[in-house]
């Protein structure tokens, strides 16, 4: 099967819109900490329906791809095989961790992922504030692995939209912890909310899509800390709501950039280097903020892993 | 959270003209779907309180935007909503956006030598993801802040 039956995203949209009224009214009845800017919401809310019209723009591109590495798969999982779908569960999870991981550690699909970053609020309309440009990065290539391994582009369609659906419910201060055994294995609103903090202490970390053990395996995890309270947003965060600013800010900083590169490390560097990444070191990465935060704060404020 | 890879966003019907007509509906539905929703979050009134600067919270925002950097002076905007501070050769400049707060920091120079007309200074901070803030003050340079030839 090349084609999913079904699209899982799709069919959750009148789940997503009700989750949204659900914590609205928790906020408006203070049952829950819940803060919605009408602008911000609107952002990205927009972001999230223009990216089903960006989405178009490459999707056939990354399905023929899809497509074409599964004809020249070497092995064969089939559809209706329930360890087939165990192993995509893990593998696809896997792979969104390394996507998600190089979307935030190198700028060129930095720029494409910045947006879903840009907001200064962590609620549930955050979750839809989704990349218009993401299909043009091409990240989709990680996923083309899958396909050549011998599982249809129908069987990892229908894991990436388990996936994105699982990621909704965690964008929400609404939730304060899941049981131990829970925050232990998977993705939970604490976790994430750390991973959307721009405290210096919280910057790089947790990149896990459903199971949170791939940041405990590769070192990037950091649990949420009572005594640090999230802040919310980007390093330097955008100075209005425009939403094309949202969508394209970062592509166009790169631009201006590579118009005074003077030498091909320069390009090299404003393109794959870390967000941040200058030339004469004058600006600041994750890693300049985090070792400045650290030295203002002495020992005590060293990172807790 | 992002989607990516070979999700098919393609409609599964073969006609291109209802694959068209599926899709404005889609796009229509989820457009009326957002207005209802954002139309929501205004009438809750949830947003986060954001009382006028005081001299403390601007220097709490300050230490957290740019730790380790000393404020040798600080000027909290007259209606509260943002604040300027010298650090050495640098203006931190901390300006309210939504109920939010955006900071950037540029040559004390510049700060100096920005615009200041009906009482209110306009700082170009040269940054495409916030080009300028907008700082009400009495006057500008304020006393004892220095000429732009004292720091050149």
């Amino acid at each position: 099967m090349l084609e999913a039956p079904f699209d899982v995203v799709t069919l959750a949209v009148p789940f997503f819109v009700l989750a949204v009224i659900l914590e609205i009214a928790l906020g408006r009845l203070r049952r829950a900490e819940v803060n919605y800017e009408t602008r911000d919401t609107l952002a990205s809310l927009g972001m999230g329906l223009g990216r089903n019209v960006f989405g178009v723009l490459t999707a056939g591109v990354a399905f023929g791809a899809a497509v074409w590495a599964y004809q020249h798969r070497v092995f064969t999982v089939p559809f209706a095989a329930w360890w087939g779908w165990v192993a995509i569960f893990f593998l696809e999870d896997l792979t969104y961790y390394w996507f998600h991981r190089l979307s935030h550690e190198r700028r060129f699909w930095w720029a494409a992922h910045v947006n879903h970053h840009s907001s200064q609020h962590y609620n549930l309309s955050t979750a839809l504030r989704q990349t218009w440009t993401g299909g043009l990065s091409g990240t989709w290539l990680l996923w083309l692995p899958l396909a050549w391994l011998g599982f249809s582009p129908a069987q990892i369609a229908i894991q990436q939209g388990i996936s994105l659906v699982y990621q909704f419910w965690i964008h929400t201060e609404a939730i304060g912890r899941m049981p131990a055994w829970f925050e232990a294995v998977f993705n939970t609103p604490s976790h994430h909310r750390v991973h959307h903090a721009r405290n210096p202490r919280y910057l790089d970390r947790n990149y896990a899509g459903i199971l949170i053990i791939w940041d405990k395996l590769f070192g990037t995890f950091q649990p949420e800390l009572d005594e640090e309270k999230c802040r919310y947003g980007i390093v330097k965060n955008l100075g209005d709501f425009n939403i094309l600013r949202v969508a394209f800010h970062e592509w166009v900083g790169i631009g201006k950039d590579l118009m005074t590169a003077r030498s091909p490390r320069d390009v090299l560097g404003y393109l794959f280097g870390p967000p941040g990444w200058s030339p004469d070191g004058s600006r600041e990465t994750s890693a300049t903020l985090r070792a400045q935060w650290e030295a203002a704060q002495g020992p005590k404020g060293r990172p807790t892993r | 959270m992002t989607l990516e890879g070979p999700r098919a966003d393609l409609p599964s019907s073969e006609d291109p003209a209802i694959l068209d007509r599926e899709f404005l509906i889609q796009i229509a539905g989820s457009a009326v779907a957002v207005g209802l929703l954002v139309a929501l979050a205004a009438w809750a009134k949830i947003a986060k309180p954001l009382p006028p600067l005081s001299d403390a919270r601007a220097r709490t925002l300050l230490s957290e935007e740019f730790p380790g950097k000393p404020l040798e002076h600080l000027w909290v905007a007259n209606d509260g909503r943002g604040a300027l501070a010298r650090s050495g050769a640098s203006a931190l400049v901390l300006c309210e956006v939504g109920d939010g707060y955006v900071a950037r920091h540029i040559p004390w120079a510049q700060a100096l030598a920005a615009s200041f007309r009906d009482g209110v200074l306009k700082l170009d901070l040269s940054d495409i993801s916030a080009p300028n803030a907008r700082l009400a003050f009495d006057i500008w340079p304020p006393v004892g802040a220095g000429a732009p030839k004292d720091v050149a």
